[in-house]
């Protein structure tokens, strides 16, 4: 009777938290399906493009549906910074340090977008940055609790 | 005091998630409209044209850009060179356009300037010798004024020398009359070009050891392109008292490509 008790606590507990999981990780892998299908003509001169991407995409939706499922606890935000660092990583390794090159029937391009992967790199610090913010209001708040 | 701090944190969270939003925001619209603009950029070349002075010989490329983009282009630099296999520099030009507003339409000129001595140098070494030629082109532009983009093409052009081993053989001599001789020059050379056949004229000019021009004479030429053997012979009636047993041969080169000489050959 125990047992039953707590299994249905269980699931009215992490219910609500796998449904939005479930729609946080549909929300985050649809631009990155559309990004993949609007790249797509230019896929045979970035061989390495798509399994890079779909490995992002299943560590980044790892993080995120852990960031859900640990809410509540000072995990959430440690996910979240994570998740912060390993999409500056992809985004600096996807786009080569900002310098793009490529080859085309014998003519050689080169674009620097350092700029723009720099203001990218600058969101990802931001949101590490509101991350920490957030894991220390949660601990300072969670001991003033404790106190009380 | 402890819930003013931890206002003050959910202040500072939502300043870093509103500023997070508008970078994101930013970055969007910046790369779809930089995206935009660069499909908007046309430029293309113009017929081009040659125009000779006394030093040298220009040859202009026109360039027009046609900017409907959203974003200036500045800096644009187009670079041409050519070098021989040797990778000795034989022709370079630049041409430098500071800026191209957006939505304007820009054309230029990209001028390839040489001296006509150092054409002549050029003909001296290249209608005579094979060599490859390592053409270079390069472009680079400042795109919004942060994105810098360059393009650039190597190829490599195979010179085929349309008097490869121009040479004469053993010159002989004949009677012609008490005072004069028959002179009879064999010349061979091969046509390697690909690109054009030698057809014109060939003059001969035979001076003595005190340089003074003895004899004279012309041979047709009609060689097709790409690989024919030219073997023929001139023959110069010669003043037996003005003959010297050494000297040299001037041969001047009049086609309907270019004109050159002296080409100059010791004898005896």
């Amino acid at each position: 009777m125990v047992e039953k008790g707590n299994t249905k606590f269980f699931v009215r507990k992490n219910l609500p938290k796998a449904f939005k999981a479930a729609l946080l990780a549909v929300i985050t892998y649809l631009p990155m399906y559309f990004l993949s299908t609007l790249a797509s003509p230019i896929k045979p001169f970035f061989p390495w493009y798509e399994p890079l991407t779909n490995i992002f995409t299943v560590v980044f939706i790892f993080f995120l549906v852990a960031g859900v499922f640990s809410s509540g606890t000072v995990f959430q935000y440690v996910f979240g910074v994570v998740r912060m660092l390993v999409l500056m990583v992809f985004l600096i390794y996807v786009l080569n340090g900002g310098i793009i090159t490529l080859t085309v029937e014998g003519t050689s391009i080169m674009l620097d977008i350092t700029v723009v992967l720099a203001m990218l790199v600058l969101v990802c610090l931001l949101g590490i940055a509101k991350n920490v913010v957030q894991a220390i209001d949660f601990v300072s708040g969670k001991a003033e609790t404790e106190e009380l | 005091m402890a819930k003013r701090e931890e206002r003050r944190m959910r202040y500072a969270v939502r300043a870093l998630g509103w500023a997070t939003i508008i970078f994101w925001i930013f970055i969007i619209l910046f790369s779809a409209t930089a995206v935009y603009s660069a499909m908007n950029v046309r430029m293309g070349f113009g017929e081009p044209q040659m125009v000779l002075s006394n030093e040298f010989m220009v040859i202009s490329i026109p360039l027009f850009i046609n900017n409907t983009g959203l974003y200036d282009l500045s800096e644009l630099n187009i670079t041409a060179n050519a070098m021989d296999h040797n990778g000795s520099l034989t022709l370079t030009s630049t041409t430098l356009v500071p800026l191209i507003p957006r939505g304007s339409n820009v054309e230029i000129t990209h001028n390839l300037s040489v001296s006509l001595e150092e054409i002549e140098s050029w003909l001296r070494t290249y209608l005579f010798n094979d060599t490859i030629f390592n053409v270079n082109m390069s472009m680079k532009l400042n795109f919004a004024h942060v994105v810098p983009f360059q393009a650039s093409t190597n190829t490599t052009i195979p010179w085929g020398a349309p008097f490869y081993n121009f040479s004469t053989g053993q010159i002989s001599y004949e009677y012609h009359n008490l005072t004069h001789q028959r002179v009879i020059i064999p010349l061979s050379f091969e046509n390697h070009s690909p690109y054009f056949g030698v057809d014109g004229m060939m003059h001969v000019e035979m001076c003595n050891a005190s340089g003074k021009v003895i004899a004279s004479g012309t041979l047709n030429l009609d060689v097709p392109p790409a690989y024919s053997k030219y073997e023929d012979q001139v023959e110069l009636i010669v003043d037996v008292l003005k003959l010297t047993p050494s000297g040299e041969m001037h041969f001047y080169f009049e086609t309907s490509v270019f004109s050159f000489g002296p080409v100059v050959m010791p004898y005896g």
